[in-house]
């Protein structure tokens, strides 16, 4: 480094950085060079996409009734991304009724064999365009090809095939899914895969039954989690041996569909549940308690109001807190429970669904039995001062530690 | 004498080489995940991840201090955001003025008695309330403690989400903003524990009903170069280091984290002067200590408005007041320094923020005083010395145009030809003067900090429901 403290008698030293001054000043011409030719480039792009966009709406009408052919437009790059990206759009907003309207254009023009042909054949992002608009084609045409790229090597092509799949819609995408997953073969986000089975799976969740049975682990947590979303009443059977599976993620999924089938012959199943030995299982059957409209539900969502889990306590106060007319029964049960944190979980809701008026005017009606209705008017008004004390002294032990 | 002076010009030339060769690897690095990124984001459909039932709830958290011009405002954006399983919290800093008779006036706010843990201590909290018009808002009011930090602990306590989204009340976030930053994290739930969005200046453009209506460049110059340093530091910096899962920071204005972790490393640090970035290395320390695999994210796309500085004095203050909090986290973290068990945390990201963020002031001050020096003793050619200078000057102009083109090529938020004409005009002046001038600013920073001068300047704002131009 000693040649930059020296006195130059030359130039010398100083043109390297004479050297690295002009790459820098070619650097800048380049750059800027390059923002204005690309906003040219751009502006004149989309000038003639805009005409063309709407020449083509004109004429949509006859273009999707084969009037006018589609070798017309097929063979020209920019009408056939128009006329593509109108037609995916109008598939993925269609009713099943009007579905075959759109895809026959799509098959008839060779639109759809030419994005499978890309999908085997690219690599790279182009590849995933056409798997992206595959997907959006909702036809079981599509599935091959797609469930091929589950096996590429990029992760981000798996993760395109994988939404691919699952925005088709069809049940028949989820069998490679399933098929790969419990095999350990798919390594994927969790997220992308359960919105995916979700969506292909949702005409017909029993298909994850099967699959359940096979797996085991993490795998049959998800498969358990995704039949939660979608089982409805007819798998109620199969949901109730669930109850009592190993894994207490399967639990607390299988007391989650049992929320969503709303049956009161749930009710002892979720009843059982909430004594589960796993705080998350107890509150996902608490919030599926909550969800039932059956008198049977009381008791053992005041039991969870004692629970030593305060979530527990919180979600089962959540749940009595919107059991009406019977507010003021309720209350009278949270207090003979003789628990305090379980009248705090329950006032706290109370305020939290603004019923605390509805409780004190149902109090006020009882005049025939007037020194209940003022114990239990006292016991209000001490809980919402004891949460409001229980606030301010954990906020000045906190202050002070 | 002399000797000092060879010394200090050859280690400031080192300095000075490594620098703009990091820039160059920065932006590089930059423009290939940002290509990436795009791509990536062409398979993804927000409104998939909206109606999915596997998306997580996520709790926004908005300290309020003073901010009775624009908290209707932002709180009735921040509801309209488009995101399953909202909650929003609102956190009244101790405010002298009318904060929340605004939020109570608007939102027909009720005292609550819900259950309040102190998990994290902070300062007194005077009481809860909750909206019976909008079920999603819950507002807390506390004593001030004189720092953000502070307040957003409390609402860390009464959070119920498993994410947390930390937002400047005085910050606009574009509608999709949520769902964009979830699927950052969605991506890999495991590994990203936190994620950082774009922040970008609000100043100029119009808004109207708490969002922006249209996307202007400031009038100002003071605001058009601070354009330039959000878009290099976001666009470049912070795009680049988290490819390198080497984020340091990530902004107080807009970032998303996980509850449990944040919790579990005790909220913020009340007393942190730039508490976002002493939480971004708490977290990178907790988990490096932990050995746990796991990865802080920035992502471009998701968006935040906020104003910047637009007078002299407001941006002094503010830029000596992030060199203090630069200092003020630095330091008491120097025992991770090259110590093998923090990984590149301890051997990179920290001393590359000691060496090119906390003293580059000093060092930058030493080499203009040095080289000046030199010249005048005769030590240094007349034409090197120019030409080093120019060369310094053509190189920083070569990586803020670089931002404006990584702009260009993603976002283009300013449309307009004109706008882009005025920002790669304001980027040949950025390095000259406007850089010197910031350069003093954080020196006086580094003053007051050991002066012990950790006072809160407020800033001077205009509010975000007032347009800046019409």
């Amino acid at each position: 480094m000693e040649f930059i403290s020296k006195p130059p008698i030359e130039l010398g030293p100083a043109m390297l950085i004479l050297k690295a001054v002009f790459v820098s000043l070619t650097g800048i011409f380049l750059l800027i060079a390059f923002i204005v030719l690309r906003r040219w480039h751009r502006g004149r792009y989309f000038e003639r996409l805009n005409q063309r966009t709407y020449a083509i709406r004109t004429q949509w009408d006859d273009i999707i009734s084969g009037q006018i052919p589609s070798k017309s437009w097929r063979l020209k790059s920019l009408d056939c991304s128009i006329v593509e990206a109108i037609l995916l759009d109008r598939i993925e907003m269609a009713s099943p009724q009007e579905l075959p309207h759109f895809l026959k254009p799509l098959r008839e023009s060779g639109l759809l064999d030419m994005r499978i042909l890309e999908a085997r054949r690219l690599r790279g992002w182009k590849q995933r365009t056409a798997l992206i608009a595959l997907g959006r084609t909702r036809t079981p045409e599509a599935v091959p090809a797609l469930a091929e790229a589950l096996d590429s090597p990029s992760k981000d092509t798996r993760i395109a095939a994988v939404r691919g799949l699952g925005r088709t819609g069809v049940i028949e995408a989820a069998v490679p899914l399933l098929d790969r997953y419990v095999a350990g073969q798919l390594r994927v986000p969790e997220h992308v895969l359960k919105n995916a089975l979700a969506d292909s799976c949702r005409s017909y969740p029993s298909i994850l039954l099967g699959y359940l049975d096979q797996s085991g682990g993490p795998n049959r947590e998800l498969l358990a989690r995704i039949l939660g979303e979608l089982a409805g009443p007819d798998l109620l059977d199969e949901l109730l041996i669930l109850t009592a599976d190993a894994l207490p993620e399967v639990r607390a999924s299988a007391a989650r569909a049992l929320g969503n089938a709303k049956t009161s012959v749930a009710l002892s199943a979720l009843s059982a549940l909430a004594s589960d030995p796993e705080w998350f299982v107890r509150l996902r059957a608490v919030v599926a308690l909550g969800s039932l409209e059956h008198p049977g539900r009381i008791k053992p969502l005041l039991r969870a109001l004692c629970d030593s889990n305060r979530n527990v306590r919180q979600r089962a106060g959540w749940a009595l807190a919107r059991v009406e007319p019977d507010l003021d029964h309720i209350l009278e049960q949270v207090i003979e429970t003789k628990d305090k944190y379980a009248l705090q979980a329950f006032i706290s809701e109370l305020e939290r669904s603004g019923a605390v008026d509805k409780v004190v005017k149902l109090l006020e009606l009882r005049i025939d039995d007037a020194p209940a209705r003022s114990m239990l008017l006292d016991a209000l008004t001490n809980g919402k001062k004891h949460l409001e004390e229980t606030a301010l002294t954990s906020a000045a032990a906190a202050a002070g530690r | 004498m002399l000797t000092f002076l060879q010394i200090s010009n050859d280690t400031l030339f080192v300095y000075y080489l490594c620098s703009n060769l990091i820039y160059l690897v920065l932006l590089v690095t930059a423009i290939f995940k940002n290509t990436l990124h795009r791509h990536r984001l062409a398979s993804l459909r927000l409104e998939r991840l909206k109606i999915s039932p596997f998306t997580p709830p996520i709790t926004l958290l908005v300290p309020a201090h003073n901010e009775e011009t624009f908290i209707v405002e932002s709180v009735g954006s921040l509801l309209g955001l488009d995101y399953p399983g909202l909650e929003i919290i609102v956190i009244n800093d101790g405010s002298c003025d009318r904060t929340l008779a605004e939020l109570k006036r608007t939102y027909r706010l009720e005292p609550a008695r819900l259950l309040y843990i102190h998990e994290i201590p902070t300062a007194r909290l005077r009481g809860i309330y909750r909206s019976p018009i909008e079920p999603r808002l819950l507002v807390l009011d506390k004593d001030a403690a004189g720092s953000k930090a502070d307040a957003v602990n409390a609402g860390l306590n009464a959070a119920t989400s498993p994410y947390i989204c930390i937002v400047d009340a005085d910050s606009i976030l574009e509608k999709d903003s949520l769902l964009r930053i979830m699927a950052g994290i969605l991506s890999d739930p495991n590994r990203v524990v936190a994620v950082g969005g774009i922040v970008r200046v609000l100043n100029g453009s119009r808004v109207a009903h708490g969002e922006i209506a249209e996307v202007r460049l400031p009038d100002r110059g003071i605001e058009v170069f601070q354009v330039i340093e959000y878009l290099r530091a976001f666009l470049i910096g912070r795009e680049a280091w988290a490819q390198f899962n080497a984020l340091p920071i990530i902004s107080g204005a807009f970032g998303v984290f996980r509850t449990d972790l944040v919790r579990r490393v005790g909220g913020y640090r009340p007393k942190a002067i730039g508490e976002d970035f002493d939480l971004v290395v708490r977290l990178h320390r907790h988990l490096q200590e932990q050995g746990e695999s796991y990865h802080i994210n920035f992502i471009s796309d998701p968006t935040c408005w906020t104003e910047v500085p637009a007078d002299l004095r407001s941006l002094a203050r503010q830029r000596a007041r992030w060199q203090k909090g630069l200092i003020d986290t630095l330091w008491p973290n120097r025992d991770v320094l090259f110590r093998g068990r923090y990984g590149r945390f301890g051997s990179v990201i920290l001393p590359y923020m000691w060496v090119f963020e906390l003293l580059a002031p000093v060092l930058e001050l030493l080499g203009y005083s040095t080289i000046i020096l030199a010249a005048a003793l005769g030590m240094l050619s007349r034409q090197f010395f120019l030409l080093f200078l120019l060369f310094g000057y053509a190189f920083a102009t070569l990586i803020s145009i670089g931002a404006v083109l990584l702009e260009e090529m993603t976002y283009r938020r300013y449309n307009k030809s004109r706008e882009v004409a005025r920002l790669l005009l304001y980027c040949l002046f950025e390095h000259f003067p406007y850089r010197q001038v910031t350069m003093i600013w954080r020196l006086q920073g580094l003053w007051q900090y050991f002066r012990g001068d950790l006072q809160w300047r407020e800033m001077k704002r205009t509010g975000i429901s007032t347009p800046v131009a019409q």
